[in-house]
């Protein structure tokens, strides 16, 4: 389901990273429909370089840790992937180390989904939102909060230069309990 | 000078040389500004895809031909209401000039303006007026009201076209150039003059002059011998001898031909536009107009026609003269239509010396030819209706008939694939067009069919080829690169990425705004990315491009399903419905809208319909298990799917809802082993998901019960 990143023995340790994001087919990104803010934000730097697919352009933020990122939904979504670009090469201190994920229906009960720590990460790392069980595969939630509560080298301040948030396909033919499978019933479904 | 500048453009024009055409047409009409070789330069400029400056030059002239560039150059540019206006003369009720192309023109643009019925009407003209404007009959079928191809290619049209070509020229006098130029001199001299001339031609047009009330006492040896010529027109026609065909192109004759059917509609100041009255080919001269409404007026009285032998038709003398004589109205324009009228000659000169190289000089062998021809439009005409009315098993008949070379065209092999495609036969549908792909790679018609074909054959490198290939043709033409965005945008949808395709589709419209099935597409990704507005919007445009875009009707529908708003969505399936009417996928999609209504009954029925329509459809049986399941109705549902089972073994949906109903009906052993089985065949996450936690709450009861026994 997610990239081939590296994870080392300790769990949540999440090393090395993508040149390029490769996900599942059945993956969708969902941060169009989403309101996002951050904690704060250096003028110039602000939250739209999170989501203009410009790798160049970076978040900074601009005052006391845990910086945020909160994502907003309209109605309840099931998330299952949030993907990062963080480059320890070029922003050294500026990488964040320590991440939380946390997921709720708004700023008052937000409670932790994942924690991850990065290792001199390069590129796009994918923080998954599931669980062992089955039944937890998908984070089913109105706000999802990234938050980073250190940096490399103890820095205080971070840069996020891209993030994307993905959740499942919902079935394209309406109103049925199961999606299909083989190209004979895919082709006879829709048509064009 | 003149002359000699004529033809050198004439023959550039020919030759494809046309920044020369226009170098020398200038010239031209630097030192000899007329009419005519206004229209020469336009020609030039259209030739050159120049419309804007053949729009310029032709603005405010009057000349039928004139009128007819003008109105090209109007609907090149997108003005619709001047072209409208050129070829719709208000002052003079005369008739479309241009003949067939100009009625096909004129229907070209009720149909950009969306007046349908006015364009069923002036392209059922032009074919009367020429059987072989074949572009009138296809828009006649993508319209809906072609009627049947044997009647339109029967006998009837055979008679017209012999008319036409059929060269009929007897010459009395030494040459027919000679004759033509005579009879302009004639023509353009004024009225009282024509009582002295007696070539036998003339005596018709004397007894057209008589009949147009024209102030002439005729001759009572030309009135014998014109209703002796009369006669002549008559079933009974003697004599196979070609009467005389003074410098008038054939199709004036059918016209006169075809009057006496149409007398009660005919009048002078009747409409001109009414059937019958057609213009066949676009003549070159103002002449046609003056001949056109004499003639007109002299089917006005009974003009016994509708003989049979080819021979006959063109007993018409020379209109030309005669409208010249007949021109009641104004002399003066006589003055001005000589000289147009000796260049008539000369054009009409070509035209004639060009039949006999066209065709052979024999009539008969000429006859057999049409005969056939008719008959191949008669398959390919019955074959394209029926594709239209979406009877798509007939059309692939009819087209079996066709010989093997015919077959093999590009175009027919495009119907076929078409035809497949409505079947929703898609690996028959994918042979057809690889054939023709490969026997005809440059050819771009029918390109975005093929791609659709590879989208639902989920064959994603080949789409991606074929997207390739189809821009690299031409990057500039808009044919080739709107099919060719139309293949990348089915490409990209394919791998999913929902927003590149949008943006290639939407370059397709931007590179032809009436291509219909680029919008529908456009609002199939907007579905797919779950904007309903916008899609509802790109539906409703390609359906204002052509109402019986069924594909549209649809995919409105499917938003409206998507909405949840499912009486909508009834009506728009009934509408796609009313289009093609064999359509399972269609009828399905109408089922669940009235399941979801709560209107079972009909649910189930539309679904049944649905799997006769077409017995390898597994999505209606499928669909009619869902419903039977909802319903209730277990052990029917049971049996439907069982049945899908066995002919669709690798879907995981059909065993995971067994799996569901077998919970149902609490027969926990089955429903976990076809749970196992659907995980075992790669579903989507989510559906995984779904069964996983379905079979953990069917083991919990035994558990329970195991626990309790204990």
């Amino acid at each position: 389901m997610a990239t081939e990143s590296s994870e080392s023995e300790e769990e949540g340790k999440i090393s090395g990273g993508n040149e390029k994001l490769i996900l599942d087919d059945d993956l969708r990104e969902m941060g169009k429909n989403a309101a996002w803010s951050v904690s704060s934000c250096k003028p110039g730097n602000g939250v739209n370089t999170l989501r203009d697919d410009n790798l160049e352009t970076y978040w900074q933020s601009d005052g006391l840790q845990p910086h945020l990122i909160n994502i907003q939904f309209q109605k309840k979504v099931r998330l299952q992937l949030v993907a990062l670009y963080v480059d320890f090469k070029l922003d050294e201190s500026y990488t964040p180390s320590k991440i939380s994920v946390r997921a709720g229906d708004g700023f008052h009960n937000l409670k932790e989904v994942k924690s991850v720590e990065l290792v001199k990460p390069s590129g796009w790392v994918s923080v998954s939102l599931s669980g062992t069980d089955p039944r937890e595969t998908f984070v089913n939630t109105f706000m999802l909060q990234i938050a980073m509560l250190s940096n490399h080298l103890n820095g205080r301040d971070t840069h996020i230069r891209q993030i994307k948030v993905y959740g499942p396909r919902p079935n394209p033919i309406p109103r049925q309990p199961f999606q299909f499978t083989s190209t004979e019933f895919l082709a006879y479904s829709t048509l064009r | 000078m003149e002359s000699l500048l004529v033809n050198s453009v004439e023959k550039n024009l020919t030759q494809f040389m046309f920044s020369n055409a226009i170098f020398l047409c200038e010239r031209l009409l630097a030192d000899f500004p007329s009419e005519v070789n206004l229209q020469l330069l336009a020609r030039c400029y259209l030739s050159n895809g120049q419309p804007y400056s053949a729009y310029y030059i032709l603005k405010g002239s009057k000349t039928p031909q004139s009128r007819y560039l003008f109105a090209l150059s109007c609907f090149k540019l997108d003005l619709l209401g001047e072209a409208e206006a050129a070829l719709l003369s208000t002052v003079e009720q005369q008739v479309i000039p241009g003949g067939a192309a100009g009625h096909y023109l004129l229907g070209l643009i009720y149909r950009y303006a969306g007046r349908k019925n006015s364009s069923v009407e002036q392209f059922r003209i032009a074919l009367s007026c020429d059987p072989l404007c074949w572009e009138a009959y296809a828009q006649l079928c993508s319209l809906g009201v072609a009627e049947e191809a044997s009647t339109v290619f029967g006998n009837v049209a055979a008679q017209r076209l012999q008319k036409t070509h059929v060269p009929q020229r007897i010459n009395f006098s030494e040459g027919e150039t000679k004759d033509q130029l005579i009879d302009s001199d004639k023509a353009s001299k004024d009225i009282s003059v024509w009582q002295t001339e007696h070539v036998p031609g003339e005596n018709q047009q004397d007894l057209k002059v008589k009949q147009l009330g024209a102030e002439i006492p005729p001759d009572t040896d030309n009135q014998r011998n014109a209703s002796s010529h009369t006669n002549g027109w008559d079933l009974n026609t003697p004599s196979p001898v070609l009467p005389q065909v003074l410098d008038v192109p054939p199709p004036m004759l059918y016209k006169n031909m075809r009057r006496p059917e149409v007398e009660g509609l005919m009048s002078v100041h009747g409409e001109p536009r009414k059937k019958f009255v057609c213009e066949e080919e676009s003549s070159e001269a103002p002449e046609e107009s003056r001949r056109r409404r004499s003639a007109r007026i002299a089917a006005k009285r009974k003009i016994p026609m509708f003989h049979h032998s080819p021979s006959e038709s063109n007993g018409v003398p020379s209109l030309s003269s005669m409208i010249g004589k007949c021109r009641i109205q104004s002399s003066k324009e006589a003055t001005t239509s000589g000289q147009s009228i000796n260049d008539t000659g000369s054009s009409v000169d070509d035209e004639q010396n060009s039949n006999p190289r066209g065709s052979s000089l024999d009539p008969f062998s000429l006859m057999s030819g049409i005969s056939e021809m008719l008959n191949l439009l008669k398959i390919l005409g019955d074959g394209h209706r029926s594709l239209h009315m979406y009877n798509c098993q007939e059309a692939l008949l009819i087209y079996q008939k066709l010989s093997e070379k015919q077959y093999n065209t590009h175009w027919v092999l495009m119907q076929v694939g078409k035809a497949y495609v409505e079947l929703q036969d898609y690996f028959s549908a994918d042979s057809v067009f690889t054939l023709a792909h490969q026997k005809y790679p440059y050819a771009l018609e029918g390109m975005d069919t093929y791609s659709t074909v590879l989208y639902h054959l989920k064959e994603e490198m080949r789409l991606g080829y074929l997207a390739q290939e189809l821009i690299a043709i031409d990057r500039l033409s808009p044919e080739s690169c709107a099919n060719g965005r139309c293949a990348s945008g089915n490409y990209y949808s394919l791998r999913k990425d929902h927003e590149a395709a949008l943006k290639m589709f939407r370059r397709a419209i931007q590179l032809n705004e009436r291509f219909t099935y680029a919008h529908t597409l456009c609002g199939h990704e907007l579905a797919a990315l779950e904007d309903f507005e916008d899609a509802e919007r790109c539906y409703r445009k390609a359906l204002s491009i052509d109402t019986r875009h069924y594909n549209a009707w649809y995919g409105l529908g499917m938003t409206y399903i998507h909405q949840e708003k499912f009486e909508f969505a009834q009506h728009q399936f009934q509408l796609a419905l009313q289009i093609n009417p064999r359509s399972s996928v269609i009828m399905c999609y109408f089922g669940i809208a009235l399941h979801e209504s709560k209107r079972n009954d009909e649910a189930l029925k539309m679904m049944e319909k649905a799997i006769v329509a077409d017995a390898r459809n597994p999505i209606s049986k499928y669909f009619k298990a869902n419903i039977l399941a909802n319903l209730g109705d277990y052990h029917k549902a049971l049996k439907v799917l069982e049945e899908l089972k066995d002919s669709a073994p690798q879907e995981s949906s059909v065993h995971a809802l067994l799996g569901k109903i077998y919970k149902q009906v609490k027969l926990y052993d089955k429903a976990v082993l076809n749970f196992g089985i659907a995980l075992d065949l790669n579903p989507s996450t989510s559906d995984a998901v779904k069964i996983k936690a379905c079979m953990e709450r069917l083991i919990v009861p035994d558990e329970l019960e195991t626990e309790e026994d204990l």
